[in-house]
């Protein structure tokens, strides 16, 4: 929320977001320069991951949330891509719905785009290499991505506040979060599940070419996907 | 849900000729000002003062400013104040809650209301920013300050592509509420993977179709747009003064109110 971290550690989220942005920007150019057709695909994925954070999650506690959507997007992308979609789409939010803030861009950044997708990309990876299920995996990679985007957020947050200590007041804003974000997480998660088998049910060929999943899965191909070139 | 965005807003309004630059300048250094603040003085007189520019500047429908923007930053402020009045004070109490041991220390009192303060200066600063500048003008400050060209035309893609897809979004939302797809939380994951899924496939379909089309249209790898309209040069040396003059004030509004506390 705009106008809640004092400056200097607005200036020092900043300071320290920008560097991996500007990783990810390389990175985009790169795939253009490969491919041309993805950039395109890179916008339609950025105006998707911004349309599912307005998504309000129905969950067990009667509240509602915005899903970050941001564990999706990196199983999809890559978190390095997602860095970047993630801050477009954290600009847009603010100048578009009034979410979120400028001044606490960096940190939002870091905390949304860059530490949650970076973690659930990781959970995910990790997660199929041992050999678990597809679901399993996206499912703990949205729960654990969404979980370490609060704590981070609730470290920026005592960073910012350390009253009386930096270590209780990570406990207390951690206590604050743990109340909604527990369950919301998970419902996040079962929402991830549902959204990715059906994309599986339906056009396993787009992943397939995103190389999220192997050519064997799932068994049995669907009929007739549309070449698209 | 998918509730109209600001945008409409930020197309027709009474603002929405005056040079891009100076908004936005206007918007950023006011924005400044409120956070370096160390007194809850300054921000509230920001926060009424941006109010007053948009509702009576700007001509944004008052109804609309305080139900659909000031709600929630408002509350979302006063659950801080409360909660930071009540456990973030190490000093003496002022006011003792009878309940849980619980009191209200000055300390944490003058926090939460910085804090609380603060919050709703920036967010008004915000508000003035989203409402008064159409995005498209926006783009060509980014331009100006050297923001790389594919994140600039990234942007524009997405920001066409944002409006097509909540249009399809709030299209299946409706259609599944009409058909009690929403009628217990079951059925509401269930509904909303149905639409999350289904807006991915039709994500997926709309980008292939748009580098088609966009291919077929001599699509070399850069989008061109036309001419920046505005320029930092003809803001004018009496808005220039102004904003100035705004500034330096509320600076030197710091420095006076600065040791300003209640308790």
């Amino acid at each position: 929320m705009e106008g809640f971290l004092p400056w200097y550690w607005c200036l020092f989220w900043y300071i320290l977001a920008l560097p991996v942005v500007a990783y990810g920007v390389i990175q985009i150019k790169k795939t253009i320069e490969k491919h041309p057709e993805s950039k395109p695909l890179l916008a339609v994925s950025g105006a998707f991951i911004f349309v599912i954070s307005s998504l309000k999650l129905p969950s067990v506690t009667g509240s509602c949330s915005h899903a970050t959507g941001g564990g999706l997007g990196a199983v999809l992308f890559g978190p390095a891509a997602v860095s970047v979609l993630a801050a477009i789409v954290l600009v847009f939010q603010a100048l578009l719905l009034a979410h979120g803030g400028i001044t606490t861009l960096g940190a939002n950044i870091f905390s949304m785009g860059i530490i949650g997708p970076f973690v659930a990309w990781l959970v995910w990876k990790g997660a199929r290499k041992i050999g678990w299920s597809v679901s399993i995996a996206i499912f703990l990679a949205a729960v654990i991505g969404d979980w370490l985007t609060y704590i981070t957020t609730a470290i920026q947050l005592a960073l910012a506040f350390p009253i009386p200590t930096f270590p209780e007041a990570v406990v207390k804003f951690i206590a604050i979060f743990a109340y909604t974000q527990v369950p919301l997480a998970i419902a996040e998660g079962i929402l991830t599940v549902v959204i990715f088998e059906y994309i599986m049910k339906l056009r396993p060929d787009i992943l397939r070419s995103l190389k999220v999943i192997g050519p064997e899965e799932p068994k049995k191909p669907t009929a007739k996907t549309p070449e698209v070139a | 849900m998918f509730e109209n965005t600001l945008d409409n807003y930020a197309h027709y309004n009474n603002l929405r000729n005056v040079n891009v630059y100076f908004k936005v300048l206007f918007a950023i250094l006011t924005m400044i000002m409120c956070l370096i603040s160390t007194s809850p003085v300054i921000p509230l007189i920001i926060a009424c003062f941006m109010s007053f520019l948009i509702i009576f500047e700007a001509k944004i429908p008052w109804k609309f400013y305080l139900k659909f923007l000031l709600i929630v930053p408002f509350s979302f402020g006063l659950i801080t104040f409360v909660y930071m009045a009540i456990f973030f004070g190490v000093g003496s109490p002022v006011l003792e809650l009878g309940i849980f041991n619980l009191a209200v220390t000055s300390d944490g009192f003058n926090l939460g209301l910085l804090v609380f303060t603060r919050m709703l200066g920036g967010f008004t600063c915000l508000a003035f920013l989203a409402l008064t500048t159409p995005m498209n003008e926006f783009f060509t400050v980014l331009e100006h300050i050297k923001i790389p060209k594919i994140v600039i035309e990234l942007s524009m893609l997405m920001y066409r592509y944002i409006f097509v897809f909540l249009d399809e979004a709030r299209n299946m939302y409706h259609s599944q509420e009409t058909r009690l797809g929403y009628s217990s939380i079951k059925k509401s994951i269930k509904s909303m993977g149905m639409l999350g899924s289904n807006l991915f496939i039709r994500t997926w379909l709309k980008g292939e179709h748009a580098y088609i089309a966009m291919e077929s249209r001599c699509y070399d790898g850069s989008i061109r747009t036309m001419k920046k309209p505005d320029n930092i040069k003809n803001m004018g040396y009496f808005n220039i003064t102004l904003l100035l003059l705004f500034e330096i004030s509320l600076v030197i509004g710091l420095y006076l109110t600065g040791n300003f506390t209640i308790f």
